[in-house]
């Protein structure tokens, strides 16, 4: 387990290749000192998942509607499997249906990020979930601060 | 009226006939006992008369000998003596006739035999008499002896003989006195005989009568419910048959084969001629049921079709029960329905209810389109927007700087009305779960969904006591999100806005149509702002879909949110007011049910 927070590995898994291209400019210019591996949808991610070499991720953004694989269905499977009991899922999506946060809820996701429509605001989010104390976070856990707000 | 439900009773009527042939019975052999008695007076009365008409003649017959004995002595003619006289031979028939008239009388024979040496007597005094008045020597003396002897005898003779004859005149009058009275007893019989049996006829002849029109009446009533009957299978379609599991007899209704489409009896009712008109993937399945019911005397209830002659197919409901008739033989009856209507309406609401299914997912679709896919451009207009705020935008002339903002407007615009369309959808939806709810929590939650919107216009909240009630917790979530969010939007420049939620009793009459609301039935819930008011006029179009009053842009509504929340509480059953006066406020009234 890597305990050191500058180190830390972030994944994020989206279709989109702006929303990506928001994400790891909003990373740089938080000067964060982490690991960010992209993906372009659920397929690529579990590929890289299932691989047992890799060292886990501390944080998995998942963005919900992804060709080939939606993020929920990878919710499903990486719940599912006991070796990512460790990884926090932070569901990152431009939706925010009841029936969306409702069901990722259920599945086992930490948190639910509506995509900010602003850059500065986006940074902001990053930032503050990056530094989310998750065993805190996760014991307390429920419908209404399951979903994030600024 | 008692004594002529009695009368009616069959029952009692039949013992009472019973007992009236007894009397009638018994008076007759009464009757018939006093007519043989009658009888044997007669007999008894003829063989006196002829006792006493034969005694009579003895006493005739004597007398001619006296007369033909006295007619010699005095002309000594010869031709008085012929041959027959003094011959007893016609005494002799006449006792023993009188002797077989009177046998069954000892007293009588005993006279009799006195009578007879009594005759015999005679008869030697006539002998006497004669020999004296032949003989030569005329003793005068002893002549006039016998003849006095002789008359005196006859004499006595004709004392007892009359005595008889008066003896069986007493008994002829004794009899004609018993004859009277066994006569009046037998008219007596005979009137009673005759008025019994009248009587008897006449009330059995009046208890056909009351029966016959007992049973023309039910009998027209009977013929009165059948034509109903059959009229009432016509209508509702249905028709019945009947079964004798003995003599395996069929009987169908008139409507049983209308609804194989056949004339009323048009053929024979048989099973083999039945099962022609059964579709034949059914065949099997209806002999099946219908032997094994038989078997097991287990009542059915089953389904299938029919195939008319023109080749229509008609759904038939069929059920059969058991029962014993009244000579004991089991007999199935049942009914069978035409079901092709409810069947194929059955069959419309299936479709349309696929129909309604798929047009639920369209538009879940839709909502899922609206909700992601059509955000997700808004989205980036926004972010780029921002990317250029953050990195060159004041090498941005002031001009495009406006420009910009009113880029960031139109998309946020846009947004807010894609996530309110959205919201109605889900209204119309139905997914609808119902739940206990607080409506504290409801408010709390919604002032906490609006809290930056709150904030940003100082706005205060002030909320008094809530009920709890069943409803769809986040629609009623999204009915005071908007409520709230509308007051907040259209509250005035210069003045903090006052938002004041409660409850109030129902004291006034509310109607919304024809509907009263009583407060037994409904909550009432006020939501009261300061806000800027409108004409009471347009009081009830703003609750209709893109209906808005203020055009001017800085009021950001988008015209569905009021819309949504009466369908909220169309959905709930309940009714929603506004009542508005301009630069005053606005005060919304929701009536809810109670349960």
């Amino acid at each position: 387990m890597i305990s050191n927070k500058d180190l830390m590995h972030i994944l994020i898994a989206d279709d989109d290749e702006d929303d990506r291209t928001f994400f790891s400019e909003a990373m740089t210019e938080l000067k964060m000192n982490n690991k960010l591996t992209l993906f372009n949808d659920g397929k690529d991610l579990m590929d890289y998942l299932t691989d047992p070499e890799i060292t886990l991720p501390h944080i998995l953004f998942l963005d919900l509607n992804m060709p080939y694989m939606s993020g929920f269905e990878c919710l499903k499977m990486i719940r599912a499997n006991n070796r990512f009991r460790d990884v926090s899922i932070a569901i990152y999506s431009t939706s925010s249906s009841e029936k969306d946060i409702e069901e990722t809820f259920i599945e086992g996701a930490n948190i639910y990020i509506k995509k900010p429509n602003d850059f500065t605001k986006l940074k902001k989010v990053i930032k503050e979930v990056l530094n989310i104390n998750w065993q805190f976070h996760s014991s307390g856990l429920n419908k209404e601060t399951f979903f994030f707000s600024i | 009226m008692k004594l002529l439900k009695l009368y009616k009773n069959t029952q009692i009527f039949k013992i009472a006939l019973v007992i009236a042939i007894l009397v009638v019975g018994y008076i007759a052999s009464v009757f018939y006992n006093q007519m043989k008695a009658l009888d044997a007076s007669v007999g008894l009365i003829a063989t006196s008369t002829e006792t006493q008409l034969e005694l009579e003649k003895v006493l005739s017959v004597l007398s001619m000998y006296e007369n033909n004995l006295r007619g010699y002595i005095i002309t000594k003619d010869e031709s008085y003596l012929s041959k027959r006289f003094l011959e007893k031979g016609e005494l002799q028939r006449n006792i023993s006739k009188i002797k077989l008239l009177v046998s069954d009388n000892p007293a009588r024979v005993a006279d009799l035999d006195r009578l007879n040496k009594m005759v015999d007597r005679r008869f030697e005094l006539y002998h006497e008499t004669l020999l004296l008045s032949k003989s030569e020597v005329f003793e005068r003396e002893r002549f006039h002896a016998k003849l006095k002897e002789s008359n005196n005898f006859t004499q006595s003779m004709k004392t007892f003989i009359y005595k008889t004859i008066n003896a069986e005149g007493d008994k002829i009058k004794f009899h004609n006195v018993n004859h009277q009275f066994e006569l009046e007893d037998s008219i007596v019989s005979a009137f009673l005989l005759v008025i019994l049996s009248l009587l008897i006829l006449l009330l059995s002849f009046n208890k056909m009568n009351v029966d016959i029109v007992e049973l023309k009446k039910s009998n027209d009533e009977f013929r009165l419910l059948n034509l109903s009957f059959n009229n009432a299978e016509k209508i509702a379609g249905f028709g019945h048959w009947k079964i004798n599991g003995k003599t395996a007899v069929y009987s169908f209704s008139d409507n049983f084969y209308r609804l194989l489409g056949e004339e009323p009896h048009a053929f024979e009712p048989k099973l083999s001629s039945l099962l022609k008109y059964i579709h034949p993937d059914d065949v099997d399945y209806v002999v099946e049921a219908h032997n094994s019911s038989f078997e097991k005397m287990e009542s059915t209830n089953i389904m299938f079709r029919y195939v008319l002659a023109d080749g229509k197919i008609k759904y038939i409901k069929s059920i059969g029960t058991f029962a014993k008739n009244s000579s004991g033989d089991i007999i199935k009856t049942g009914v069978v329905y035409d079901m092709t209507d409810q069947y194929e309406r059955t069959l419309e609401l299936e479709e349309s209810n696929i129909e309604l299914k798929s047009i639920n997912a369209e538009l879940e679709s839709f909502n899922n389109i609206v909700s992601h896919d059509l955000q997700e451009p808004l989205h980036k207009i926004q972010m780029f927007i921002s990317r250029i705020e953050g990195s060159e935008f004041d090498a941005v002339s002031d001009k495009n700087k406006t420009y910009f903002s009113k880029i960031k407007l139109s998309a946020s615009k846009m947004q807010t009305l894609l996530i309110d369309l959205v919201n109605y959808s889900r209204t119309i939806k139905g997914d609808k779960v119902y739940v206990d709810v607080d409506l504290r929590d409801t408010i709390h939650r919604a002032i906490d969904e609006l809290s930056s919107d709150i904030e940003d216009r100082n706005a205060t909240i002030k909320l008094g006591t809530m009920p709890r009630m069943k409803a769809i917790s986040f629609q009623l979530d999204q009915l005071f999100i908007n409520l709230i969010s509308n007051s907040l939007k259209y509250s005035k420049d210069d003045v903090v806005p006052k938002i004041n939620i409660f409850t109030e009793d129902i004291f006034e009459n509310v109607y919304f149509g024809d509907k009263l609301i009583l407060d037994e039935e409904y909550h009432k819930i006020v939501i009261k702002d300061n806000g800027i008011g409108f004409k009471q006029e347009y009081a009830d179009k703003i609750f209709i879909l893109f209906q808005r009053l203020e055009t001017d842009p800085k009021y950001t509504g988008t015209g569905l949110g009021l819309a949504i929340c009466k369908r909220i509480i169309d959905n709930h059953n309940g009714f929603i007011k506004a009542e508005s006066e301009p630069n005053v406020g606005t005060t919304f009234s929701i009536f809810m049910p109670k349960s």
